[in-house]
């Protein structure tokens, strides 16, 4: 069994301790950020190993969901891996005022699995991982965990009421991993229509605003 | 809103970057404007929120019994010192850095003309050109029109053209059929990034004197 470890003082972060600041409400919100954020301070290996639990298999799905250019049987289990030990030592880093960990965890692992079937497909010396286009400033105006999560939960609750073909949609492009292009082809319709029925999708769902309505 | 760019990748590029699909000459291009947007920013985590949640619905497929166990193994095998993530500093996107740092093909400028300057990088794809121009303060270049996509991003200073101007990270992208005539501010050198396409067409009676701008490398 994995017991968690007392961790190094040296690697004490000089920012306040972000667990304790967490009001009790935030603290239920979401623990998937929680066990995150303890990984991060405290090595938490009882932590990892429940986050691992939790994202592993998904991970494998994800994986397995994208049938790309480069994609080979192994990719599942790699995928797991370079994603797990990422998280491990990126953990110290993690934001939890700029994303949750399931968005974070979402962002380092369609990193990994882009460069991954990108190292397969492509002979070439490629200068930029993926994850090289990751690397915003901090914002001036943190979201709360809570804020976050009522997001993310009211993204699922409209995820599940699209139109099925807008559904269908937008899981080809996040899911799958199919460019714009290859989503076209596959369906057998325009692009148009594909870049039009991906933003109706958004906009119904309201993480986009439409550009009349912009205006 | 503190952020200033007014020119922004249209909602499908910014989908497409958030999903991983966009190519990776536009992916430079958009995460340099990303550098300088706090609102495309924004718009980006809703996105991404979008893909965790999708994510989140994947199916999951059993993993082996010990894989937790290997990559524990790994971990404990491998480095033990956690560098946080090194933040990004100074004015330059961290991509941008990071090409100017492995990939210039060459590391003096080039003098394409009079007011000119280009730096190419090797990206390791063959779609597109990416590289850095420099105009110099009141620099005018000729007028050309495009074959390809051009993707754009001021870096640095600002440049005009007939319909605007345009300031640090701003995004522009011209299509097959634009036409136009940049021109450097007076007050300073203008620094872009740009990927290209198509090699560019010269309209004007003079265009034989931009020769340089019609060989398009990618690398």
């Amino acid at each position: 069994m994995i017991t968690s470890k007392i961790r190094n003082p040296s690697q004490t972060r000089p920012t306040e301790d972000r667990v304790t600041t967490l009001n009790n409400s935030e603290k239920r919100s979401d623990q998937w950020s929680q066990l995150l954020i303890s990984v991060g301070e405290n090595r938490d290996r009882k932590a990892f190993a429940q986050l691992f639990e939790h994202f592993g298999p998904l991970l494998k799905g994800f994986a397995h969901a994208s049938r790309n250019e480069g994609w080979f049987p192994g990719l599942g289990d790699d995928l797991v891996q370079e994603v797990m030990i990422k998280v491990w030592n990126k953990a110290a880093g993690y934001n939890a005022e700029k994303a949750s960990a399931t968005t974070w965890i979402y962002t380092v692992a369609r990193n990994c699995r882009i460069d991954m079937l990108r190292r397969k497909s492509n002979t070439q010396h490629l200068p930029l991982e993926n994850e090289d286009f990751w690397h915003e400033p901090d914002e001036a105006t943190p979201i709360s965990l809570l804020q976050q999560k009522r997001s993310e939960d009211r993204v699922q609750d409209s995820l599940a009421q699209l139109p099925k073909e807008q559904d269908q949609i937008l899981r080809k492009v996040y899911l799958e991993g199919k460019s714009h292009a290859e989503a076209s082809a596959e369906l057998g319709l325009p692009l148009g229509t594909v870049k039009s029925r991906v933003r109706l999708a958004l906009q119904k769902m309201q993480i986009i605003v439409s550009k009349e309505a912009q205006e | 809103m503190t952020n200033k760019t007014t020119h922004h990748p249209d909602q499908n590029m910014l989908i497409e970057f958030s999903a991983g699909t966009l190519e990776t000459a536009a992916s430079i291009c958009v995460s340099a404007h990303l550098h300088f947007c706090a609102s495309c920013r924004a718009q980006l985590l809703r996105l991404d929120q979008v893909g965790s949640q999708i994510m989140s619905q994947a199916e999951p497929v059993e993993v082996a019994k010990d894989a937790l166990f290997q990559v524990m193994e790994k971990i404990d095998s491998g480095d033990k010192a956690t560098p946080i993530e090194t933040k990004v500093d100074g004015d330059m996107p961290f991509s941008v850095n990071k090409l100017i740092g492995t990939s210039l093909i060459d590391k003096n400028w080039k003098r394409l003309s009079s007011s000119v300057d280009v730096a190419r990088f090797k990206t390791g794809q063959d779609n597109f050109e990416v590289a850095l121009h420099k105009i110099c303060a009141g620099g005018k270049t000729p007028k050309h029109g495009h074959e390809g996509l051009e993707y754009t991003v001021v870096l640095k200073g600002s440049f005009s053209d007939e319909n605007a101007v345009y300031r640090e990270g701003d995004f522009l992208l011209r299509q097959p059929g634009d036409v136009h005539q940049p021109m450097g501010a007076q007050n300073g050198e203008c620094i872009c990034l740009s990927a290209l396409s198509a090699p560019i067409v010269p309209t004007s009676p003079l265009g034989f004197l931009m020769k340089p701008w019609l060989r398009i490398n990618p690398m």
